[in-house]
């Protein structure tokens, strides 16, 4: 994949402003402050308005996993309805697959749901007058797909969640889980090529929370979708991310990969989330290697670059010199110094 | 917060709002009192300074009905073709297969006891001898139904769909909510004369805006992540709103298809009053008027059977349902159909069944009888009602106090006295710390004495100022009067003011019976095993029925209006004392039980407190039902609006018909809108 390549989602100062007239007080309140966010956001706050979204930028790869963290009130369920435009957005633009959707008319919008979105909800949002295989069918029938048509490419994602049997059982009959299957399955259904998922697991059990979480792992490693993934777990944001979106009051403080985030906080907000999770369960190992050859020992514990720190530390507890790494191939791409990876695991105090 | 002296200015300065709205009122009703012989104007609002507004309204009303008459004429005359086919179809249909019909319906609905509830329903129906007039009755509502509900969620779903519009629908539901219904039957009996379509009509609308609302509240229910899957399944608004948000909608919806027969059928009786056509509201108004009260018990049961199933049965709509065996349905429609053919030679006409006139006739001579022997002692009860309770309050104890009554004469002295009293005790409250407290029991006493019936019209307007300004606002304070005002210059206010005396009473004494029937419920479950079926029926009964035992017992009078009240307005009561005692969180009780309270004082500090905003609500509809019922009572004898309302419809005075229901509807109103605000303001104290 080439960074040339057209991302599936660009957001650029994206801005979503609640309140009466909420578009001009915006407009006002940019200009006013020469286009810092900051001091918008600051006034349009005085005036009694809440910028749930401010200044959003960044853009999501073809079949990258994007997270967006944060917590509650943190605005990361707004900036997923604005993405999706199930809110219209108050300022900046949406990219999807190249075509600005701000704006775009109400045609299009649907056009464009029916072909290449799917979203999961954080309470599923089943339909409870459907049956499973009903509820998973719903976007293709909409679109007039015929009802055998519909039902067999229901019945395909049904099976792909793990739900077979339950296609004739109503959403009250089933537990959360399962419910989320559905959810899931749904999504699913037209096949799209941008997935948002709005904190999918926060309203299950956490047993059955990491169950889906490997199921969903599973199936985005077959389908490769492009995805926006919603969550206020930290954990589940490492465990999940290609890279990761945190926000704090409506503003996205830091985009980084899980290593990033976790070993290179931009401030003591970030720093907070990671201070609870075990970092060497989460940072790999390339984030400590120095590249090329380098002047290393004459041991060889086997590292990988895709290993996390705990595993690499278990290589080498008893060695003291550089040792090297290599990548998928099995080819060496540089060295680690065992006491780097200490120093990594290093809780911070502060 | 630093004051340790106990000055009085301080005081006056730190007078809480309460306070301060009570001084005004006490001020302004000392003054008038003092100034009644100097300046009369005062206290009875001068007929010269009245605007002949009822007759306005009637001159614009009658050109307004005179321009629309034709196309309404079109209208009745399209609706006689399905109520003469529904007329055909019911009365024709041999009464087997009608009760095999319901039978199975109600199978269908809710298994056996749904069954047999219709089955014994309609052989209730049939004994009684009133087959015929129940199908007419039973016609009109089928037909004025579906109307009602195509009308109702067309009017919901366009409120949901067009945001701007929706305050001002919720608005005219509420005015149509509170105006009452005999008002709506004058400008419709200009329009479409006397007749059946008449009350089809009046039903249809009496009965719409219950599934309206209920519609727009279903839909607003529906989970937004719902309605966003639909729309992320890329459905256009049409296919979100019929394939998604009102199947999800459907069990509120039901709870208004529930509400809208009731509606109907409620009407469809009341509406005798004007279009009597051989239906069952006919029969009862025919009987009550020959004071044949064993018959018109018989029909007004015949009524509560049709309400009892009709509810029963559509209440199952708006519950979760099991399906039954759809082939004990076939099985029942056959029975009946081979039933039919069998024994149709023998099939007796059902008008001339009689099998429950014996019973009538033991109710008729079993009611003299009960009267004859109980007279003495219900004549107390009614009139030492009326002498003691009733009259002073509408009249004060200044007239009614009279040597053939009370046995003596109420002197000055004896009035200067008792606001003596009322001072003092003011004054004895105001000293340990409950000052509106005191100044609330001095107006209350003033009020005694003078009688609702002759309040000054200016204490009347700073006391609900006041109580607009204490539970709203000032907002609420300025609507209370310029809406006063206009019942005041239009010359209603004396009637007004019956009014108000009249279902003040019957609110006061709901409150305080339905209060204490509510906490026995709540402290007690076997109680409530009793009341609620109770309850239950109450509501399920059409308002006119209500009229039928206390006109047996009590004849014609306003004891009997206020006990007919009474008796529909203290369910609201029950229930909302009971609902708001009975919910106390379980933690609240349990942090109370483990500081070691006992039961009393659980219910007074943490019970009760709780449960404050909910008894509130229930006065609130205690109210509105008192209203509502003050019309229909008004057949009984009542003064005040409802007569006039009633006296209008007999005259098809359009005018004083509307400017009485739309006095009424303010009355509604005002207190509907106070209540709401000392509710608000205790849930908010609360953190609710």
């Amino acid at each position: 994949m080439t960074e040339a390549a057209t991302p599936a989602i660009a957001c650029r100062n994206l801005w979503q402003v609640f309140g009466p007239g909420a578009d001009k007080a915006l407009t006002d309140a940019l200009s006013r402050s020469g286009n810092d966010a900051d001091k918008a956001a600051a006034n349009l706050r005085e005036k009694g308005y809440i910028p749930a979204v401010q200044d959003a930028n960044f853009e999501v790869k073809e079949g990258e996993l994007f997270v967006i963290m944060g917590l509650s009130g943190s605005g990361k369920s707004t900036l997923i309805r604005c993405i999706s435009q199930l809110l219209p957005g108050t300022g900046g633009e949406i990219h999807v697959d190249g075509e600005n959707v701000v704006g775009a008319s109400k045609k299009a919008l649907t056009e464009l749901r029916r072909k290449k979105l799917g979203m999961v909800f954080q309470h599923f949002g089943l339909f409870p007058h459907m049956t499973v295989v009903e509820n998973v069918a719903y976007p293709l029938r909409v679109q007039g797909v015929s009802r055998k048509e519909r039902l067999a490419r229901a019945q395909e994602v049904i099976s792909l969640v793990g739900l077979d049997g339950r296609e004739d059982s109503f959403p009250r009959q089933l537990s959360g889980g399962q419910r989320q299957r559905v959810g899931i399955a749904r999504s699913l259904a037209v096949n799209p090529d941008i997935w948002f998922l709005d904190e999918p697991f926060s309203a299950l059990d956490p047993l059955i929370r990491r169950q889906l979480q490997d199921e969903f792992l599973r199936i985005q490693a077959t389908l490769k979708k492009s995805i926006v993934f919603i969550t206020h777990d930290i954990a589940e944001a490492l465990k999940l991310a290609d890279r990761i979106a945190i926000m704090r009051d409506g503003k996205i403080v830091q985009i980084g990969t899980p290593t990033d985030i976790v070993l290179r906080p931009v401030d003591n907000y970030v720093r907070e989330f990671s201070k609870d999770v075990a970092k060497g369960q989460h940072a790999k190992v390339a984030s400590v290697m120095r590249d090329g050859e380098g002047e290393r020992g004459p041991d060889d514990p086997g590292l990988t670059t895709a290993m996390t720190l705990d595993a690499a530390l278990a290589h080498c507890m008893e060695l003291y010199e550089p040792v090297p790494v290599r990548d998928a191939s099995g080819a060496i791409v540089g060295t680690v110094h065992p006491s780097d990876l200490a120093a990594a695991l290093q809780v911070d105090e502060t | 917060m630093t004051a340790v002296t106990d000055l009085p200015q301080q005081h006056v300065a730190r007078l809480t709002v309460g306070a301060q709205a009570a001084l005004i009122t006490v001020i302004v009703g000392a003054i008038c009192l003092a100034l009644e012989g100097v300046a009369p104007w005062l206290v009875k609002w001068p007929i010269a300074w009245e605007l002949p507004a009822t007759e306005w309204v009637g001159t614009f009303l009658d050109w307004f009905l005179n321009a629309i008459k034709p196309a309404m004429r079109m209208f009745s005359d399209v609706m006689t073709y399905p109520m003469d086919g529904a007329n055909y179809v019911l009365g024709n249909t041999p009464w087997p297969i009608l009760i095999g019909l319901v039978t199975a319906l109600g199978w269908y609905l809710g298994g056996l006891p749904m069954a047999a509830l219709g089955f014994l329903g309609l052989s209730f129906v049939l004994a009684s001898g009133y087959w015929a007039e129940s199908m007419n009755t039973l016609a009109l509502v089928a037909v004025s139904v579906p109307v009602a509900l195509i009308a109702g969620g067309a009017i919901g779903i366009l409120a949901n769909e067009v945001p701007r519009v929706k305050s001002a629908v919720q608005a005219l539901l509420d005015i149509m909510q509170t105006v009452p219904t005999f008002a709506y039957l004058t400008p419709l009996l200009l329009l479409f004369g006397f007749g059946p379509v008449v009350g089809l009509i009046a039903s249809a609308i009496y009965a719409a805006p219950p599934m309206a609302r209920n519609v727009m509240l279903g839909l607003e229910r529906v989970e937004p992540e719902i309605k966003e899957a639909a729309i992320m399944s890329g459905g256009t608004r049409f296919q979100q709103l019929f394939q998604v948000e009102i199947p999800s909608a459907a069990t509120q919806i039901m709870v208004g298809v529930n509400q809208c027969l009731m509606a109907a059928l409620s009407m469809v009786i009341i509406a005798a009053v004007i279009g009597g056509f051989n239906d069952i509201g006919w029969e009862v108004l025919l009987t009550m008027r020959k004071a044949q009260f064993g018959e018109s018990l018989m029909a007004g049961l015949v009524i509560v059977v049709f309400a009892v199933v009709i509810d029963r049965m559509s209440g199952t709509l708006a519950t979760e349902r099991k399906r039954y065996d759809p082939r004990a349905v076939w099985a029942i429609l056959g029975f009946a159909v081979l039933f039919t053919a069998a024994f149709w030679v023998w099939l007796p006409n059902p008008s001339d069944l009689t099998l429950l006139d014996p019973m009538a006739d033991a109710v008729d001579s079993g009611l003299t009888a009960f009267t004859q022997n109980n007279g003495p002692w219900l004549d107390a009860l009614k009139n030492n009602s009326l002498f003691y309770v009733l009259l002073p309050l509408r009249i004060g104890l200044d007239q009614a106090v009279l040597p053939f009554t009370w046995g003596f004469q109420w002197t000055t002295s004896m009035s200067f006295g008792l606001f003596a009293a009322g001072a003092v005790i003011a004054l004895l409250m105001a000293w340990r710390g409950h000052l509106t407290g005191g100044l609330v029991a001095l107006i209350l006493i003033g009020m005694l004495e003078t009688g609702i019936s002759n309040l000054p019209w200016p204490f009347v307007l700073t006391g609900a100022a006041a109580l607009g300004w204490v539970a709203g606002g000032w907002r609420l304070a300025t609507l209370s009067v310029v809406l006063l005002c206009t019942i005041l210059v239009s010359g209603l206010w004396d009637r007004a003011l019956l009014s108000l005396y009249l279902s003040g009473a019957a609110v006061f004494s709901c409150a305080v019976a339905g209060g204490l029937i509510g906490l026995a419920s709540a402290v007690w479950s076997p109680v409530w095993k009793i009341v609620r079926p109770i309850c239950d029926m109450l509501q399920t009964i059409p308002l006119f029925v209500f009229l039928i035992p206390v006109l047996m017992v009590f004849q014609i009078g306003e004891f009997s209006a206020f006990l007919a009240i009474c008796a529909y307005a203290i369910v609201p009561m029950i229930r909302y004392t009971r609902h708001g005692l009975v919910n106390t969180p379980d933690e609240m009780m349990e942090a109370a039980i483990s500081s070691g309270a006992t039961e009393w004082q659980i219910m007074r500090d943490v019970r009760a407190p709780y449960a404050a905003p909910t008894i509130l609500l229930g006065l609130n509809q205690t109210i509105l039902y008192a209203f509502a019922m003050l019309v229909i009572a008004a057949l009984i004898g009542t003064t005040g609006l409802g007569q006039s309302i009633y006296l209008a419809l007999g005259q098809a005075d359009v005018g004083l018909g509307i400017s009485a229901g739309a006095a009424m509807a303010i009355l509604a109103l005002i207190a509907d809108r106070m209540v709401q605000g000392f509710a608000e303001e205790r849930r908010k104290a609360l953190g609710l």
